[in-house]
């Protein structure tokens, strides 16, 4: 598994209907570790990492500390850097195709599987193993599959005559975009079925009934009853998933490294060589801490349009 | 309809969801067949559907003999393991004291938990390099499973919650008025009839740290510490074409996924829909 986010309507806001009675404070104590060690985990690195991204971070600062504050500088010069405004054009690009092509994905499986037929249960949940199959591993049986030479996608691609000769998808630059968004895409598609299938099981079949009475095909069914009842639902399971494909960091990282060239350079992966390969953490920090403001910024309308689910 | 020609649909409607069910997991079988082919096998044009011969050898001379397959899956048992525990004994209380016990700030806490699981891996895994590397934690378990811990714990407090809203006041009520404290209500009424969702968050938290890569990438150099995830990764450079070895171990580091994913299926895709549903 890539990211785990929780699902859409975990998110009940709403405090514990307890009645108002005394508070006893011995019961904090079950929530105090929680807190702590989020605080601790999560809360002071964010914290850490901001101060980092203020001070001119040498090698010889990682361990001992003590690195002077320069103030502002490291934002504008990471602000007048090409190759950040580059990775977070290609973060963009990567995560709209891959959410894209999952949602059109996802939604195609979740209207057939909401259908009854004997066996959809057990294929609904064989589907999820594309899900929680480490990206690890399905990264690299993408990249044996998209091997120029031997690899079975450009076979089946010749046998239906898309393609004629071997693509070399890794080595250039538009291909691999495409691949690693097929990849992505691959493992989020099940998700995605599975979230709007929740909400397509929402859906009263005397609608479809009665749609159909008045004569509406398969289609307008689709177009008139079902995408606007699911629209809720849509819009949580397109802004989770947006999120958690540009948090992605596995599945790039081992197909292409970013590459060839910056063709696939992400920003979680510029982050990463920024302090890990070149050893600025500094900049390194900077890169995060700006790309932190994507994530946050949806979650905003996360939240929101998870309320309106839970209050629809 | 006759009901014959409604049984015919559904039998259609059956045999093409299994042909998408097929064609969807074909990179899974593909990753089988390629890790049962010997060496010459894996470059036939066209490429073999099914493997001849099929061949263990991938496995039993590479898998076996590779000291670093071995230690690397040693290492991710440690670290998935001390996860889960870490996560079960934090996030357990919590989510139940949020759901059932008279506490502050439950709604803003419950948020705080959800931002937490927005955040890059990334953006965690630089500072605690920094951090450890001071505190000495770089290549240490502790540090391994601290940094899984960090976005384990809210995640598994978001899915554990609802379950104890399931669970009726009036229970725990009637168990303090017989004499229970909160504690003994929490472990002896509250637990027990929680489990499926102590299974699900179990689950979770151990796959979610089993294929983790970041946290192990960034926080492990030291080849002796580092999680299979990390090992599969350095292999796809040593290993170059030898794709059925490489498919072999990647196979390895699926099994414990698709084992704990066939025995406890239901737990996952409960854990993964929880609340979707609406709770």
């Amino acid at each position: 598994m890539t990211t785990t986010v929780a699902p859409p309507g975990t998110a009940s806001t709403t405090p514990a209907r307890a009645p108002r009675r005394a508070r006893r404070w011995g019961d904090h104590l079950f929530v105090v570790p929680a807190v702590v060690f989020v605080a601790a985990t999560v809360l002071y690195p964010l914290i850490f990492n901001i101060d980092l991204s203020f001070r001119d971070v040498g090698v010889a600062q990682i361990v001992t500390g003590g690195a002077e504050w320069v103030g502002w500088e490291n934002y504008t010069d990471q602000l007048s850097r090409d190759d950040f405004w580059h990775a977070l054009v290609i973060s963009l690009l990567y995560t709209g195709l891959a959410v894209a092509a999952a949602f059109a994905l996802g939604m195609a499986l979740a209207v057939y599987f909401n259908q009854r037929f004997p066996g959809r249960n057990v294929m609904r949940s064989l589907l999820l193993l594309a899900w929680i199959l480490p990206t690890v591993v399905s990264a690299n049986v993408w990249r044996w599959m998209l091997d120029g030479s031997y690899g079975l996608i450009n076979t089946l691609l010749e046998a239906v005559g898309v393609v004629d000769g071997d693509v070399f998808w890794l080595a250039r630059p538009v291909p691999a975009l495409f691949a690693v968004v097929i990849a992505t895409a691959w493992s989020f598609t099940p998700f995605i079925m599975i979230l709007l299938l929740a909400g397509l099981q929402g859906i009263p079949d005397t609608l479809y009934e009665a749609a159909t009475i008045d004569g509406a095909g398969a289609w307008r069914r689709f177009t008139s009853v079902t995408m606007p009842l699911l629209k809720p639902v849509n819009l949580t399971a397109l802004l989770l998933c947006f999120i958690s494909t540009f948090k992605t960091f596995d599945t790039v990282f081992l197909m292409t490294r970013g590459g060839p060239g910056e063709a696939t350079m992400i920003l979680p992966i510029y982050a990463y060589n920024e302090a890990f390969e070149f050893f600025r953490f500094d900049t390194g920090a900077v890169a995060t801490t700006l790309m932190l403001i994507v994530p946050l910024g949806l979650s905003v309308f996360y939240f929101r349009s998870l309320r309106r689910e839970e209050t629809a | 309809m006759t009901a014959t020609a409604a049984q015919r649909r559904r039998g259609w409607l059956s045999a093409g969801g299994v042909l998408i069910t097929i064609a969807y997991l074909l990179p899974v079988y593909w990753m089988l067949a390629t890790s049962l082919k010997d060496s010459s096998d894996i470059f036939a044009t066209p490429p073999d559907l099914f493997p001849s011969p099929i061949t263990l050898t991938s496995y039993t001379e590479t898998v076996v003999n590779h000291a670093g397959i071995g230690r690397g899956l040693l290492n991710s048992t440690v670290i998935a393991v001390g996860t889960t525990v870490v996560t079960l004994a934090v996030a357990v209380p919590a989510a139940y004291a949020l759901a059932r016990l008279r506490v502050r700030f439950v709604a803003l806490l419950m948020l705080l938990f959800l931002v937490v699981q927005m955040i890059p891996a990334v953006n965690l895994a630089l500072p605690m390099f920094v951090i450890f590397s001071r505190a000495d934690l770089v290549n240490s378990y502790v540090g391994l499973i601290l940094a899984n811990c960090s976005l384990a714990i809210p995640l598994a407090i978001t899915i554990l919650r609802p379950y104890f809203l399931s669970v009726p006041g009036e229970v725990i009520e009637a168990a303090k008025i017989d004499g229970c404290t909160t504690w003994s209500a929490f472990l002896r009424v509250a637990l027990p009839v929680s489990v499926p969702g102590l299974i699900t968050v179990a689950v979770i938290s151990f796959l979610g740290a089993w294929g983790e890569f970041v946290f192990g990438l960034a926080l492990a150099s030291d080849e002796g510490m580092q999680p299979i995830t990390v090992v599969l990764a350095g292999l796809t450079n040593s290993f170059g074409t030898r794709w059925n070895d490489l498919m072999a171990v990647s196979v390895v580091v699926a099994l414990p996924i698709i084992v704990v994913f066939v025995f406890l299926q239901r737990y996952i895709v409960g854990g993964l829909t929880a609340g979707a549903t609406k709770s």
